[in-house]
């Protein structure tokens, strides 16, 4: 059955990479179209944004090494490497009470089943089926998807659940007393083991608290355009030897 | 019974429509597009009952759940099911007039999904949001579309 399935989600990838090759052809026209001048604008503003990013990296590199050191203090937990696929997604699945994508990488490229997938902004989905060549992957948003996150403010712990509404995660159960403000970012705890911790997820937008309720029901928005933008990441762990004692 | 004749028109039809569903539609506008494949499924069981019948349904709803990527077997049984009552009472409803028939297009539309409604929920799975009635009213907006295109074929090639 899974193998059916595994060679569907190949065909599918190969139909629409043909159904929309004029689309493609399209937009590589247009792109080609470009005026030099707006050309020479991007280059100088990736430039700009590359310096930045790059000052940034510096720093996490030396806390990575920093945590490395510690956690070798502690004689803990093993340093993870995470490493990145980069991918494109090229269909949405056409049944409408789920969010699931297509992406045009698969096994061969080193896509494994649980996979997270990685939006520009923060965490988007992850892989459910893998093909050879294409693979599935469920968005944080569908409704039958959750996850652990952490309120990055104050470390407060939560599930994450999907609505079925493309902007809107829900966080229930949580006691109405709990420290969460509208304006929170939410990130991955890392409990689960499914997700590494410190990945923004969303941002709460509202805190609803019913008088004599005791759970407040929380909204909060994803951090990642989850709807617009064909490029995604995904994460790939390799478990590195660094502090293992 | 004749011989069958350009029989290779409806699975190609049926085929096409079921690449209608690849095309690309932004995440939240799903629930409004039109279900072709199950459309042309209902005007060839109408058209020619004797060559199409359950075993095409059963295989035009394996062939959508392997592009939504939905447990295999998921829309072939309320296809299946809609099939069987379209196909005890086609003679009446060829004569019906255009509204009439896509009103009871719109039954077998709710038939079809309502069944895979009902699997969803015992495999627990997220149901189609209230929306999801929009899209049934697009399919059957869709019907006579559908019937007159695919009538032009079948006339074209034959088709027996």
């Amino acid at each position: 059955m899974v193998a059916v399935q595994q060679t569907a989600v190949d065909v599918v990838g190969t139909v629409t990479s043909i159904v929309l090759a004029p689309v493609d052809a399209w937009d590589r026209l247009v792109a080609a179209m470009n005026s030099r001048r707006d050309l020479q604008d991007e280059v100088l503003r990736l430039q700009q944004e590359n310096r930045v990013l790059k000052g940034q990296n510096q720093r996490l590199a030396a806390l990575l090494s920093e945590n490395a050191r510690y956690k070798a203090l502690l004689r803990s937990a093993q340093l993870i490497d995470d490493e990145l696929i980069a991918a494109q997604i090229i269909a949405v699945s056409p049944d409408a009470a789920r969010h699931i994508v297509v992406i045009d990488k698969g096994v061969l490229d080193g896509v494994e089943v649980g996979q997270p997938m990685l939006g520009e902004e923060g965490l988007m989905g992850q892989i459910i089926l893998t093909g050879d060549r294409n693979s599935r992957a469920v968005l944080i948003t569908d409704s039958a998807h959750a996850l652990p996150v952490q309120v990055n403010r104050s470390g407060l712990r939560a599930i994450a659940e999907g609505s079925g509404m493309i902007d809107r995660l829900l966080i229930r159960h949580l006691p109405a007393k709990s420290d969460i403000r509208v304006g929170d970012l939410l990130v991955t705890s890392g409990l689960g083991g499914r997700f590494p911790n410190g990945y923004p997820v969303a941002r709460v937008v509202e805190v609803v608290v019913a008088e004599g309720e005791a759970f407040a029901l929380v909204t909060a928005e994803p951090i990642s355009a989850l709807d617009r933008g064909r490029y995604v990441l995904v994460l790939q762990r390799t478990v590195g030897s660094g502090a293992e004692s | 019974m004749e011989q069958a004749r350009s029989s290779w028109v409806i699975y190609l039809s049926l085929g096409c429509a079921l690449l209608f569903m690849l095309l690309p539609f932004p995440l939240e506008w799903r629930v409004f597009r039109p279900d072709i494949a199950t459309l042309a499924l209902f005007y060839w069981i109408l058209a020619l009952p004797h060559r199409v019948g359950v075993t095409t349904a059963f295989f035009l709803g394996i062939g959508q759940d392997l592009i939504e990527g939905s447990p295999i077997g998921l829309s072939s049984l309320g296809l299946m099911i809609s099939v069987l009552v379209l196909m005890s009472n086609y003679q009446r409803i060829r004569q019906f007039d255009g509204v009439q028939q896509s009103l009871m297009i719109l039954v077998l539309l709710m038939l079809t999904s309502g069944s895979e409604q009902w699997l969803r929920n015992g495999l627990e799975m997220p149901g189609l949001p209230w929306l999801g009635l929009i899209g049934l009213l697009s399919s059957t907006a869709c019907w006579l579309i559908i019937r007159e295109l695919l009538r032009l074929l079948r006339r074209y090639y034959e088709v027996n």
